[in-house]
């Protein structure tokens, strides 16, 4: 929906309601904008073109005999729209039943049930049988990518799909073959989709017949938890919605934010979570005793690491790209305590091809593969091509990064080497002491992306074992010696960070919200607007 | 395209493409060219003369590919593609939506029955019939010597002459059963 | 392929005195009988004054919708830097209409210089006559006309040294009877698919590649010579006020003398059927009769005295359409009849609107399945049910074009519907 812009309001009644809407908005829009949700399936509010082909959005409008397409339809001053009355209602019925002519009604199979606009609305319209005496065409399903199938009996040819790859990804390998009752949906015969951002089409597709053949009969929409979250693939920060099920993450959905991703994402960051999650858990912390490394409760070992760093002056210390801003910022304070040298304290950003999405420029996978280099750089983090190795016989400190790639020989050496990381990696198990530690799926914080914009995410998932975000160990460890108390909940993190740091002051937790909020968005004078 | 005339850019892109010189055996193999010779980019630059995009002129290349190899082949869509600045995706997607284009080579004799109503109601459904025993074919499908693809046509716009028949670029009018043998004859 | 020994010679009046003369075909035989006179004529008048002619002489669409010509010419805009369009409907693809093949295939000549004469009027510097791909023995004739055109300067840069020209291209379509639809016919030409898209915008405000266009009829812009040629009034007197002149008739079906008649609007249809046309085979009755083409609410027998004008025919609750009567005698299923058109809508829809593409083809399989046996009487209530909701919800009027005839059969016919389905079979023509 377009933002009201300063362009010129009208006003118009949608049955029988009075709402005010800029000009150049459609019906549908204004509906929405009166609570009511027009059905429709052609519109898709990010894809540009309105084709007006599907027809079941149709409402009656005063003063015109025939029912009006509410998406196209623009909205005038004085218009009096009713999307409630017998007409209106009986065409969009007539609509539901046309499509289920041919439709396999293979719902209990259908990866889209519990999340179809034909199901819904068949439901709405209290018409989930068709009166069709005749057989069904039936057309079978088609690769159309290396992991997207299509089902050509579910498709209801509203070409959301085809119109999202010709207008948004700008690359018109999809398309409608054929005409009439056997149209579908097609690439040339014998190629794939392959484009970096093809697996919106299965997003967009209202119906069941795009899917994606990884989470192919995987979990059914209504048994999964859905979790506002940002995708940690790159440094764009898109909004998402993390899919769990038995506390796994099934899928990411891309989640509106017209400042961010709109209502796209790309395919690395699909699979990059899904797929990437590999590689053995920390659970419990760990303490070097006599040359091994023991399990012991929270409290034993942060006593156990509060002493050890007792006395300890200087080091260097490693950060992931991945560790959110509260993280960040809890360490930085211990390592301003432990006297390590501001610039003694790097981390390393893996580096990817760049792509944008061309009709939606600000989406783009970017070259830096992780969620928060611009917070590790905020707090102070040098960024290097690779991690200097540690001075001999000087502590070392780790947040977060795995240290997977590191060489067979990292921190050997190191006097004292204490790791807060989620996965157990070789050199990992050199650490004095390993305190566990959630992944940002397990926990909720705030990553900056690439323009400094703050965004949260929240938990999705149960840690294992009995690890901690990582802020809440930081804060506690730093209690132990004096400073601050532990700190146990994401927004009380956060409001001391942004208390600490002026350059952050500007934040506000309720104001980031669910949207984000840049650096640079003024001072003072409306921060406290979103603070509900 | 072999007349002694030269083609006036006008009427290049509208030329008969559906002739028994390019069908059957005379159909061109899949990956045969179109545009690699003079007589290729000659078409081509005439049609790109008459339209204010490279788009508009799909449908007379798509005409000019089963012109000259009897059907529109994957590899014609491909460089019809690269000519036009589409995808080839996007030219299938044109391709089918279309009757008159063969997805594959028909018979030499590409014969089309017209059975809509005004046929129907002269007969028009015996005459198909008549035509697809006697070149012992089924419907869209082609006789094994290669001469004969029957089939029914929607209609033809000489419903005043019915049955009306097309085979290849021309018309049969006021055909009966009876005169289907004869028809056949004669073309071959 | 002779012109068909048929056609009564009195009747050819005005558009079609010159079918069926070979020379008429060539330039010089076209120029023998006065060609491109009205050309010149126009030539030296305004544009304005080309509209107005034809506003006064009452002329009328020939493409089935019978909207008035010189109205929508003057809806193209004030001429700026963007260039205009006419676009010439050649596609004629509604069962039971054949005119257009004909004027082209005779007078190639007349519809060149009415499109000149038009795009003067509206100012188009390019003409695109969009010929049905199947018409090749039309595309033939035109071709070769549209060259020699070209050769004596009556099309091209500066026509007939007037320092005003405009191009024509001729285009050839490939299988699809929407590609009639205007908006079908545009995004045909310009990017590929005929796929009729949503109005407003009209063609005369975004048509033809983004820009104004009108789209003509063949026998709307052969018509508009001799109305320059000869006046608005002398064109008024024939036909009634509303609608003026002569008109094509495409008389098929069983008939003794089917073929293209032109008439004066206004002839009762029955004396179309019987006396224009030598009435019904081997003396049978007339059933019923589709007046303007396929797309047409069906007349019964009773109703045949109506007049043949656009007023007349749709105060007899059909439609003057193409002008295309189909007959249908007492050996004609209705059934059959009206599945076979619904097969034919079913097959040209292009898809897009979920009423047209589903509601086509879920109508011809219950017609289908009661023509074979297998009906049940709650089917004639359904196909009312899908009429209702097939009818003024899509982007073009394909949808409704199965309407028209099914559910006027329906209310006409329902006893023969009724019968079939009882016994399995058609008894009416038993
Ligand atoms: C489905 C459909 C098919 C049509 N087919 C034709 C056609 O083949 N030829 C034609 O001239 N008009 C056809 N028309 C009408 C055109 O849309 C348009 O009204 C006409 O070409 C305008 O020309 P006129 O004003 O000279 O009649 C068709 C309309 C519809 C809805
Ligand atoms: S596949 Fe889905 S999105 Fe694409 S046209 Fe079909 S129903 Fe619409
Ligand atoms: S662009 Fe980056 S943040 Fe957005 S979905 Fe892709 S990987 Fe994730
Ligand atoms: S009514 Fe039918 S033919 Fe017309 S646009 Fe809709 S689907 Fe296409
Ligand atoms: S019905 Fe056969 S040519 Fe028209």
């Amino acid at each position: 929906m377009p933002e009201e812009e300063n362009s010129d309001l009208v006003s118009l009644t949608i049955d029988g309601v009075e709402v005010q809407v800029s000009e150049d908005s459609t019906v549908i829009e204004a509906a929405e904008k009166a609570g009511v949700v027009v059905p429709h399936y052609c519109y898709h509010p990010g894809i540009p073109t309105r084709p007006a082909q599907c027809r079941v959005c149709l409402v009656e409008v005063e003063g015109q005999d025939k029912l009006q397409p509410s998406c196209k339809l623009p909205v005038q001053d004085g218009m009096e729209v009713h999307t409630d009355s017998d007409d209106a209602e009986l065409a969009r019925k007539s609509v539901i039943e046309f499509l289920l002519v041919n439709h396999p009604l293979d719902c209990p199979i259908c990866d889209a049930a519990g999340q179809c606009m034909l199901q819904d609305y068949a439901f709405e319209t209290g018409q989930l049988q068709s009166r069709l005496n005749e057989e069904k065409l039936v057309m079978g399903r088609d690769r159309i990518a290396d992991d997207i199938l299509y089902f050509a009996d579910r498709c209801i040819i509203c070409t959301r799909c085809v119109r999202f790859m010709r207008e948004v990804a700008q690359d018109d390998s999809l398309v409608v073959a054929q005409r009439g009752d056997r149209a579908y949906i097609d690439t040339f015969p014998d190629e794939d989709l392959d484009n970096p951002f093809q697996g919106n089409i299965v997003d967009v597709c209202p119906v069941g017949a795009l899917v994606h053949e990884d989470y192919l009969f995987k979990a059914r929409a209504w048994d999964m938890d859905k979790t506002p979250s940002i995708c940690p693939g790159c440094s764009n920060g898109c909004n998402v919605t993390l899919d769990t099920k038995e506390n796994q993450i099934v899928r990411l959905k891309p989640r509106y934010n017209g400042e961010v991703n709109s209502y796209w994402m790309c395919d690395y960051g699909r699979k990059h979570l899904v797929m990437g999650n590999r590689g053995v858990r920390t659970e419990v912390p760990l303490v070097r005793q006599g040359g091994e490394l023991e399990p012991m409760d929270w409290s034993d070992a942060l006593a156990a690491v509060g002493e050890r760093l007792g006395g300890i002056e200087g080091g260097s210390a490693v950060v992931s790209p991945d560790a959110c801003n509260e993280s960040l910022h809890y360490f930085r304070r211990l390592l301003d305590t432990l006297g390590v040298p501001a610039d003694a304290g790097s981390y390393r950003v893996e580096q990817g091809e760049e792509h944008t999405l061309p009709g939606f420029p600000k989406l783009t996978l970017r070259e830096d593969r992780a969620a928060n280099g611009t917070g590790a750089d905020l707090f102070g983090f040098r960024r290097v091509e690779s991690w200097p190795e540690p001075e001999p016989g000087a502590p070392l400190f780790v947040l977060q990064e795995t240290l997977r790639e590191a060489p067979e020989s990292y921190a050997e050496d190191a006097s004292f080497f204490l790791y807060l990381g989620s996965h157990l990696s070789p050199a990992a198990r050199r650490a004095d002491a390993v305190l566990p530690v959630t992944t940002f799926a397990e926990m909720a914080g705030t990553f900056t992306n690439h323009e400094g914009r703050v965004q949260r995410f929240q938990k999705a998932l149960q840690p294992p074992g009995i690890a901690r975000p990582a802020w809440m160990v930081l804060s506690g460890l730093l209690a132990r010696s004096g400073d601050g108390s532990p700190v146990l909940d994401a927004a009380d993190a956060f409001g001391e960070m942004t208390d600490e740091r002026p350059e952050m002051a500007v934040l506000n937790w309720g104001r980031v919200g669910l949207k984000g909020q840049t650096l640079d968005s003024g001072a003072g004078a409306e921060a406290g607007a979103g603070a509900r | 395209m072999s007349d002694e005339v030269e083609l006036h850019p006008a009427v290049a892109g509208a030329q008969p493409y559906m002739r028994a010189e390019t069908q059957g055996e005379n159909s061109a193999p899949e990956d045969a060219p179109l545009f690699d010779d003079g007589a290729g980019r000659e078409r081509l630059e005439k049609v790109l003369s008459r339209y204010p995009t490279r788009r508009a002129a799909l449908l007379p290349l798509l005409n000019y590919a089963q012109e000259r190899n009897g059907w529109v082949s994957r590899p014609a869509m491909k460089e019809i593609a690269g000519e036009l600045d589409l995808t080839p995706a996007y030219v299938h997607s044109v391709a089918t939506f279309y009757t008159m284009y063969n997805q594959r080579p028909v018979g030499k004799y590409l014969i089309q029955v017209c059975t809509n109503i005004s046929c129907d109601l002269c007969g028009g459904e015996e005459v198909l019939e008549r035509f697809l025993e006697e070149t012992g074919t089924r419907p869209g499908e082609t006789s094994e010597d290669g001469l004969y693809t029957v089939m029914e046509v929607e209609c033809l716009g000489a419903c005043g002459f019915a049955t009306v028949v097309q085979v290849n670029d021309e018309y049969y009018e006021d055909v009966t059963p009876e005169r289907v043998p004869e028809i056949l004859d004669e073309l071959d | 392929m002779a012109f068909p020994e048929t056609h009564e010679r009195e009747t050819r009046t005005l558009l079609s005195r010159h079918m069926g003369e070979e020379e008429a075909r060539t330039l010089d035989g076209w120029r023998e009988r006065g060609g491109y006179g009205a050309l010149e004529k126009a030539l030296e008048m305004e544009p304005d004054e080309i509209v107005t002619t034809v506003k006064e002489s009452g002329l009328r669409g020939r493409g089935g919708a019978g909207f008035p010509t010189g109205v929508k010419w003057s809806f193209m805009p004030e001429k700026g830097d963007d260039p205009h369009y006419l676009a010439c409907n050649a596609d004629e693809s509604e069962p039971g209409a054949f005119k257009d093949r004909e004027l082209m295939r005779w007078t190639p000549h007349l519809l060149i210089e009415g499109c000149v004469i038009a795009a003067r009027a509206i100012q188009a510097e390019h003409v695109y006559v969009y010929v049905r791909g199947e018409f090749f023995e039309v595309i033939r004739i035109l071709n070769r006309a549209v060259t020699d055109a070209y050769e004596a300067g009556y099309l091209g840069e500066d026509i007939l040294g007037s320092g005003w020209g405009c191009d024509l291209t001729v285009h050839v379509g490939a299988g699809a009877y929407i590609a009639g639809e205007e908006t079908g016919m545009l995004s045909s030409i310009a990017d590929g698919r005929a796929e009729p898209r949503i109005k407003p915008p009209f063609p005369a405000q975004s048509g033809l590649f983004g820009d104004p266009t009108t789209v003509n009829n063949v026998e709307t812009l052969s018509s508009v010579p001799m109305i320059l040629d000869n006046g608005a009034d002398w064109y008024r007197q024939w036909g009634s006020d509303d609608s003026p002149g002569t008109k094509l008739w495409c008389c098929s079906g069983h008939l003794n003398r089917p073929g293209n008649y032109e008439l004066e609007l206004g002839m009762p249809l029955k004396d179309i059927i019987h006396d224009v046309c030598g009435g019904v085979p081997e003396g049978r009755q007339v059933r019923a009769v589709f007046p303007g083409g396929s797309s047409t609410p069906i007349l019964s027998r009773d109703e045949l005295d109506c007049e043949t004008t656009y007023e007349g025919l749709s105060e007899a609750g059909s439609a003057l359409g193409t002008a295309s009567p189909i007959v249908m005698d007492e050996s004609t299923c209705i059934v059959r009849a009206m599945r076979r058109v619904a097969h034919f809508y079913a097959h040209e829809s292009c898809g897009q609107c979920v009423q047209c593409r589903e509601g086509t083809a879920w109508v011809t399989k219950i017609l289908e399945r009661i023509e074979r046996g297998g009906g049940e009487m709650e089917d004639l209530d359904t196909l009312y049910d899908l009429c209702e909701q097939m009818t003024g919800k899509t982007i073009c009027v394909l949808a409704d074009s199965v309407v028209f005839p099914l559910e006027s059969s329906l209310d006409k016919f329902r006893d023969e519907y009724e019968a079939h389905i009882k016994h399995d079979r058609c008894t009416a023509t038993a």
